[in-house]
């Protein structure tokens, strides 16, 4: 008996709670493929007008229509391209200033107090809500764009960088001075290395921002972006661009979402082990 | 020597009022002696290595080490902390050699000295690792390693030992002993276990609670026992040392009850 136990040994494991260790990717598949399912039958069915929802065949030839031929009086590339510039410069701008005024923060008084009264007064508040004052003081071309853009994702990016210093152990601090650091050298090997984790969430939910407020802000006053181009779609009627617009949009969120979390382990790969 | 001469602590309470955590302490720390202080939480043993590192300016009294004023934190007092502080984003080389960066030494002499002192702590494979890939007993080697890299006067050790299990914690002890043995550094620890302050101390100081003060000291050497013989059950099992043990343990517990006699 003891023989046949050693032979197949039985493996067991502590009993879980919640979602466990199985993989939830299947299970992903097979509501999608569920929902395209969906969509197709009642779309073809007509249950559905079909002005309202074209089918899924309408909306990967519409697609195809845009990537050959453009849309609007623009190719396809120079409306991501335009999405992608205003987005990308504002991140920029928002990471350049956000990161050390959070920093800043984290660690002076002074700064603190002074930054605090603006960014809780604004940041609240929807970036459509003073979009109008950015037109007005700016005008409609990209200025006005970048600035809405840049304040709606500076907020997060300085909060987390301030979070980050905030969450510093002092035992950490005290270790590299006794090991003496100097007030610089713990700012570079153990400050700014410590709120790196959080600094780059904030980044990321920046981006997330970033997105909502660009395509909003496209809507308005724009003749170039993915969210014009979703506009002027809407006004003809052609659910079927608008879904490609939409699917647009996603393709370049997901993507900033998996380069994010490439840097996040390329540069904190220590982050939440141990 | 470190000289510790009448230093007082206040702390401001939430209600105003000051509460003394250190009642005129006076402590020499000799050149090589190991001084481990003993005594329940809250008897201001903590407090009073804050003060010798530099941590927390004191309210009154002195503290000096060889005549000069202690200030600030510096590389003259090592620190080892009771909670792991190593820099999870470097490697256990880099952690070791952080100090000696600090001091601008070359890149190529600090990992020299850092694989140096891992050897002397037993952890010459493991320069390369990271942090969270080691046991708690593994990181406070590299802790002990990273302390003695900048060559400080004195070792401060704040309850190195507390999170370990009893087994690897005994291990530790006689590795810290090897290591006291070959550097010849001061140490101060910190401890509440009365057999790890029998073992390692070369004097131990038994400390009460509210406000701390130094009730009892006790010049031993079982250390220097065990530095000779490396036979620590012949130590820890001997008449001698049990002996001791009792004596210490009835102060401890004396000092217990008068503080809830009078509460």
């Amino acid at each position: 008996m003891s023989d046949a136990s050693q032979a197949v040994p039985v493996t067991v494991k502590m009993r879980g709670f919640g979602v466990g260790e199985k993989s939830t990717v299947p299970i992903s598949i097979v509501t999608a493929a569920a929902i395209l399912a969906a969509w197709w039958l009642v779309s073809r069915t007509g249950l559905v007008a079909h002005l309202f929802l074209p089918t899924p065949a309408e909306v990967v030839s519409v697609a195809h229509s845009i990537w050959e031929d453009g849309y609007a009086n623009a190719t396809l590339w120079e409306h991501v391209s335009a999405s992608l510039m205003r987005i990308l410069s504002a991140a920029l701008i928002a990471i350049a200033l956000g990161i050390p005024a959070g920093i800043a923060m984290g660690l002076n008084r002074w700064a603190k107090g002074i930054l605090d009264a603006p960014i809780e007064f604004y940041w609240p508040l929807p970036p459509l809500a003073y979009l109008p004052l950015m037109i007005i003081w700016m005008g409609i071309g990209e200025a006005s764009k970048i600035c809405l853009l840049t304040l709606a994702m500076f907020a997060p990016i300085v909060l987390s960088a301030q979070a980050g210093v905030r969450s510093l152990p002092v035992e950490r601090v005290n270790a590299a001075l006794s090991l003496g650091a100097t007030r610089w050298q713990l700012f570079t090997d153990v400050v700014l290395p410590s709120a790196l984790p959080e600094i780059l969430t904030g980044i990321r939910i920046a981006l997330g921002v970033g997105w909502g407020t660009l395509v909003a802000a496209e809507l308005i006053a724009a003749t170039r972006g993915i969210g014009y181009m979703i506009m002027s779609a809407s006004h003809f009627l052609a659910t079927d661009a608008v879904f490609v617009g939409i699917a647009i949009i996603a393709a370049c969120a997901f993507a900033f979402s998996l380069v994010m979390r490439a840097l996040e382990r390329l540069l904190v790969p220590w982050h939440g082990k141990g | 020597m470190l000289r510790v001469h009448n230093a007082s602590v206040f702390f401001a309470a939430r209600s105003g009022a000051a509460v003394q955590a250190l009642d005129r302490v006076s402590l020499d720390i000799a050149e090589r002696s190991f001084v481990v202080a003993l005594g329940t939480s809250g008897c201001g043993k903590s407090t009073l290595l804050n003060a010798m590192a530099g941590f927390l300016p004191i309210s009154s009294g002195s503290i000096t080490l060889d005549g000069v004023a202690v200030g600030a934190p510096g590389a003259d007092r090592g620190v080892v902390f009771q909670k792991d502080t190593l820099l999870p984003w470097k490697s256990v080389r880099d952690n070791v050699a952080l100090g000696l960066k600090f001091a601008g030494v070359g890149r190529q002499e600090r990992d020299a000295r850092a694989l140096e002192l891992l050897g002397l702590v037993g952890l010459q494979d493991f320069s390369h690792a990271f942090p969270y890939e080691l046991s708690g007993g593994m990181r406070q080697r590299v802790g002990l390693a990273r302390a003695l890299a900048t060559d400080p006067k004195i070792l401060l050790m704040d309850e190195p030992f507390g999170a370990l299990d009893s087994m690897t914690r005994e291990q530790m002890q006689e590795l810290l002993v090897s290591v006291w043995a070959r550097t010849g550094k001061r140490i101060f620890f910190i401890t509440h276990s009365i057999e790890e302050a029998l073992f390692l101390g070369t004097k131990v100081i038994v400390m009460s609670p509210r406000p701390g003060r130094i009730v009892a000291e006790f010049d031993i050497d079982f250390v220097q026992q065990f530095a000779r013989d490396r036979d620590a059950r012949a130590i820890k099992t001997s008449p001698a040392f049990a002996e001791l043990r009792e004596e210490i343990r009835a102060i401890v517990h004396r000092a217990e009850n008068l503080e809830s006699d009078t509460v």
